[in-house]
């Protein structure tokens, strides 16, 4: 530390006069006067505390919520919880192969029909229809047990079935009503009542037959 | 989905086996209106005397009460399959003499004949090869004349196609192979078609699996 002037130690202390000083001294008495002052002086708030503090003093706008059961459930259900999930060893393995065979192995692969048994698909265009299913000999014309779909609703209604192999005659039902010959069969039959009406007819291979 | 298709056709199966000894009658009540019951029973009472299968106008009296087909119509329908399985034995007998055929036989030529076969035409195919079942056969001719093939000229083609050696549903592919030539571009008559389908038997192309 530098040894300071008797002079201006004096006019510090008030014990002379700071008009008496040189004019070096009279500077650096002026000087450490102002700082003085400075650090005697209560120092501004930072920025960032004067803006919490306004955030802190603002009232939120309290929404008017209703305190209904159901209300307490979802505030129950959505209040942010700390969960531990403790994994044991077994059950992390057998999470791991569930996974596994969902991601893995193929998809089932249905029915397997038997060597005297062989595939039908049906297929039949029918814009605007609510249902539509097949009804034959081989489900003794019986409503209700072989339901075509239209997933994409282009109007386009599939489905199919394991059936025993030979001949079937059969038709669709749309709607629950209208019962239609499948225009894609290819051999129709005369259904006999005297009518005119034509039966499709299906003949079903058996899966041993096809390559 | 699909799972429960079959299941639901395995458990529709299930009563016809047990149905069959009694022709299959008990499967009626409750479907078949009972206005037309004495009359069905009657005819299958009938089939069952003279030794003809019962499944099919079993199956031709659930088709027509499924239909709502009024009663008179629904009975003359059941009467009609009676006198077709006649028919069908009759050609059968007279095909395969000395034998009594079997109901899958008489069957499918019945179902032959309501597809328009003629008697000739069936008797001829059943000669050819009088042991083995006669559906796919009867179907190929059927299949062919339905597409306008001149009849005699297509019996003439499944007969060579048994000949070389082409049994059962692959008799149905010959019917395939004919319609596809015949649909071919350029324009074949169905003599062509059928004259380029004998000289590649016995190698017809066999469909895909569905």
């Amino acid at each position: 530390m530098s040894p300071i002037d008797p002079r201006l130690q004096e006019a510090l202390d008030g014990e002379r006069d700071p008009g008496e000083l040189p004019a070096d001294l009279g500077e650096a008495y002026a000087r450490l006067i102002s700082a003085a002052q400075l650090l005697a002086a209560t120092p501004p708030a930072s920025v960032a505390a004067r803006v919490m503090a306004e955030i802190r003093q603002t009232p939120l706008p309290v929404p008017v919520q209703p305190e209904g059961p159901m209300y307490r459930m979802a505030r129950w259900l959505t209040r942010p919880r700390a969960v531990t999930v403790r994994l044991r060893l077994a059950w992390t393995l057998a999470l791991a192969a569930g996974l596994a065979a969902i991601l893995l192995l193929p998809s089932a692969p249905g029915p397997t029909p038997g060597a005297t048994e062989g595939i039908a698909n049906f297929v039949g265009h029918f814009p605007g229809a609510q249902s539509v299913e097949v009804v034959g000999s081989f489900n003794d014309w019986s409503r209700g047990t072989l339901h075509l779909s239209d997933d994409d609703h282009d109007g386009v209604w599939r489905g199919g079935a394991v059936l025993p192999a030979g001949q079937h005659e059969y038709m669709f039902v749309v709607d629950g009503e209208r019962w239609v010959p499948d225009p894609l069969a290819g051999r129709y039959v005369d259904d006999g009542f005297g009518a005119g009406q034509q039966n499709s007819l299906l003949i079903v291979r058996p899966v041993a037959a096809q390559p | 989905m699909r799972w429960m298709q079959v299941l639901t056709l395995a458990l529709l199966a299930t009563p016809v086996g047990l149905a069959a000894q009694n022709g299959g009658v008990t499967r009626l009540p409750g479907r078949v209106p009972a206005a037309a019951l004495p009359a069905i029973d009657s005819i299958i009472a009938t089939a069952v005397a003279e030794s003809l299968p019962t499944e099919p106008l079993v199956q031709k009296a659930l088709e027509g009460s499924a239909k709502n087909i009024p009663v008179d119509r629904l009975v003359n329908g059941v009467r009609r399959g009676l006198l077709q399985l006649r028919q069908a034995r009759a050609i059968l007998t007279q095909a395969v003499p000395g034998q009594s055929p079997p109901e899958g036989h008489i069957a499918a030529v019945a179902a032959a004949l309501a597809r328009g076969l003629s008697g000739p035409i069936v008797e001829r195919l059943l000669t050819v090869a009088p042991t083995e079942p006669p559906g796919p056969a009867l179907h190929a001719a059927a299949d062919l004349i339905a597409h306008h093939f001149d009849p005699d000229s297509a019996t003439d083609l499944l007969v060579e196609a048994h000949n070389k050696g082409l049994r059962g549903v692959r008799l149905l592919d010959v019917a395939v192979a004919a319609d596809h030539e015949l649909q071919r571009p350029g324009g074949r008559t169905p003599s062509e078609a059928l004259a380029h389908v004998r000289a590649i038997l016995p190698n017809v192309p066999v469909p895909r699996r569905p």
